[in-house]
């Protein structure tokens, strides 16, 4: 069988693999053996001949993650299984690598190469030498309690100082210091102490929202030896192949997840996927999700489906079945853990299944590149794949026991941060669904608008907030206005810049609260705002909300004495649908100032606040923090 | 996992232009200092200890790390099998 890998060593072999770097993530996403860690690293051993350069300038859209890496030991490995895993979502690695056991200067040095090369992230990787280094030659576990204190210590201050995202890690214990201490009672003070140290360090994220410190405990536990003694004794390699390879998958997931580009919708497939046997086949009595083993593992399954479900990820259902056979078993057959209130869409018929996803995107305004789709049916995948290429598909199969990891492996719904929002998310799409019946039966769009009640509200953020404004930031696409997103370390920079501000938008309606759904990044200079971008979740489009957002925020920079707001619109892949905002709201277009140097399609506008649009009729409007600033 | 064999330099240089996408088939890098061997680069020798294991040739680390050429390596694998 033709791996993916064999496909890739192909295209090189021909000269061209940056010319086919777009298909490189569908050759990888084809199944087989082709998914596991050892052959990801060495997809990433085989890209990193790629000329980036050749790369962009034959698919110039391909998204750049740049990743600095630095460490205690050598840490360059690393870089082969990241290569292979952001080749798996279609992004392209720039690296840019520290020298080994230079990690303090790397990250401190404003001048470094390091800092220059302005990553979206940097990768510290520390080992157990990090902090046994600085033990004495003969020890006890206070020493090392000592020691620990100290790089704890390090690494908080390095978490302010890092450019980029600072990714951390914890620090394996290995076996062969644990054993040089003889007595059991010693031995059970250093293990608590390490995992004291280890717990400080994951509680560096609660403290500030710009590290992210990835837990290898349970990387470890899956497989693999922290180390080779060969390789960390000669050549100063500390983390062992396989750790690394677990690692790099959780950072590339990092890396997506900050690019905005995590799944909302996990669409599910019913017979041998949510439940043991085939429906229409055998009946009601003939499927099982509990009571027998194979049924078990189908009932663990529909538990961690229904645990993502609770932190706000939209369940869904494409199934070959009748649609009134299904309703009856998701009511009130006895083995469900999930049931129909739980799911935001049920497609039950015969239709292909393409046709089947792409109807439930367009039913919950979201692109068909949110969604993941679990089937155990090899023909039904390949069907998705062939239609919707953009869907991310697990391949489940005739082991339900594996299903829960193969939903898992791939972090699809991985975030920086959670918030109340999220975990109401799955609620508010039912009252999506309740709001498209009150607009079948009201007569006309504005009555249905005037119906629905909705109320704005605008002003400044407040603190807590930070986390949800990045969130909305990076996962809007549609109404994206100038492309790209906030990090929760950039909101606080906004928060911390006179010359800077964030507004947002809260948003209710008779069928429930929608939350923060809109934001404005200001800009303030010579007397006028720029609106450097602004975001309006999909969720609230249709409802005249985005033109009652910018017509409080133009009026209010009169309020405030300024001449003119500026804003432009930055066309990316997805947010045509928005193009027409500022216009439509009277800002005129000009010139820009320097012709030539936005070959992107930018589109630059001014208001002059002369004459102010008017908020929609419907919505009731109110403002909070009216002082100047 | 089954051993690839590596007895032959062309078959060892094919494996190592394969997967570290290094151009030395045709046995012309063969002899040249790893540094001098196009595309090289720190990480290399690295690779290699990990695609000889992964191939079913335990060759010392020490031993590779001291190598000066891909025809040394080669002939590390062919003495330790």
């Amino acid at each position: 069988m033709t791996t993916g890998l064999d496909q890739l060593r192909d295209l090189r072999k021909r000269g061209l693999l940056e010319k086919a770097y777009d298909q490189v993530a569908g050759v990888l996403a084809q199944e087989g053996p082709g998914g596991a860690r050892a052959d990801t690293a060495a997809v990433g051993r085989l890209l990193a001949g790629l000329d980036p350069g050749a790369v962009l300038s034959h698919h110039p859209a391909t998204p750049v993650v740049t990743v600095a890496v630095t460490g205690q030991s050598t840490v360059g490995q690393v870089l082969d299984p990241l290569r292979g895993e952001l080749a798996r979502h279609g992004l392209l690695l720039r690296a840019v690598l520290g020298e080994h056991g230079t990690y303090l200067r790397d990250l401190t040095d404003p001048a470094g190469e390091l800092h220059t090369a302005a990553p979206d992230l940097t990768l510290c990787l520390l080992d157990a030498e990090t902090v046994f280094e600085q033990v004495p030659g003969v020890w006890r576990p206070e020493d090392v309690e000592a020691a620990a204190a100290d790089v704890l210590a390090r690494c908080a201050a390095l978490a302010d100082a890092a450019p980029g995202t600072l990714v951390l890690n914890t620090l394996p214990l290995p076996w062969t210091y644990s054993r040089q201490l003889i007595d059991h009672r010693s031995r059970a003070r250093l293990g608590a102490v390490w995992r004291e140290f280890n717990a400080r360090l994951l509680r560096l994220t609660e403290r500030s929202p710009a590290p992210v410190v990835i837990d290898l405990d349970p990387l470890v536990a899956e497989g693999g030896p922290v180390t080779d003694p060969a390789l960390a004794r000669y050549a100063k390699v500390r983390l062992g192949a396989p750790l690394l390879a677990g690692y790099a998958r959780e950072v590339a997931h990092l890396a997506r997840a900050l690019r905005g580009a995590t799944r909302k919708c996990l669409v599910l497939d019913l017979d041998h996927t949510l439940w043991d046997g085939v429906l229409a086949e055998e009946g009601p009595d003939g499927i099982a999700a509990a009571g027998t083993l194979r049924g078990e593992a189908f009932g663990a399954f529909q538990t961690c489906v229904r645990q993502l479900a609770s932190q706000g990820v939209l369940l869904a259902v494409s199934s070959k079945n009748d649609p009134a056979e299904v309703a009856r078993v998701l009511a009130d057959h006895p083995d469900l853990v999930l049931r129909e209130g739980d799911f935001v869409a049920v497609n039950a018929n015969w239709d292909p299944k393409d046709g089947n996803l792409a109807d439930i995107a367009r039913r919950l305004d979201l692109g068909t590149d949110a969604l993941v789709f679990a089937d155990d049916s090899p023909a039904e995948r390949a069907q998705v794949r062939h239609g919707l290429p953009e869907v991310a598909v697990v391949p489940l199969d005739g082991e339900p026991a594996t299903h829960v990891a193969r939903l898992l492996a791939d972090g699809w719904f991985d975030v920086p941060s959670l918030t109340e929002e999220d975990r109401a998310r799955n609620g508010q799409y039912r009252a999506l669904g309740e709001r498209r019946k009150l607009r079948e039966g009201s007569g006309s769009h504005e009555e249905f608008l005037r119906a629905l009640d909705v109320r704005l509200e605008t002003g400044p953020p407040q603190p807590h907030e930070a986390a949800r404004i990045a969130q909305l930031t990076l996962r809007t696409n549609q109404f994206n206005l100038a492309g790209g997103g906030l990090t929760e370390a950039a909101v606080a920079e906004v928060a911390a810049d006179a010359g800077r501000q964030v507004l947002v938008a809260r948003c209710s309606d008779r069928f429930g609260d929608n939350g923060l759904v809109g934001a404005a990044l200001i800009t303030e200079a010579a007397g006028q705002w720029h609106l450097d971008n602004l975001w309006i979740s999909c969720r609230v489009l249709g409802r005249g909300v985005e033109h009652a957002f910018l017509a409080v925020l133009l009026s209010r920079a009169r309020r405030h004495g300024l001449t003119a707001v500026g804003a432009r619109h930055v066309p990316t892949a997805r947010n045509h649908r928005a193009r027409d905002l500022y216009p439509s709201c009277g800002f005129v277009a000009r010139e820009l100032p320097e012709p030539g140097e936005h070959g992107d399609g930018t589109s630059a506008y001014l208001h002059d606040l002369l004459v102010l649009p008017g908020i929609p009729g419907h919505i009731c409007v109110t403002e909070s923090g009216k002082a100047p600033r | 996992m089954s051993t690839v064999d590596l007895v032959g330099l062309d078959a060892f240089l094919r494996l190592v232009g394969d997967d570290l996408g290094l151009d030395v088939e045709g046995g012309a890098g063969a002899d040249l200092a790893l540094a001098d061997v196009p595309g090289w680069d720190s990480l290399n020798l690295l690779r290699l200890v990990a695609l000889l294991e992964e191939s079913g040739h335990h060759v010392p680390v020490h031993r590779l790390l001291e190598a000066q050429s891909l025809r040394d390596i080669h002939t590390l694998v062919k003495e330790y099998g």
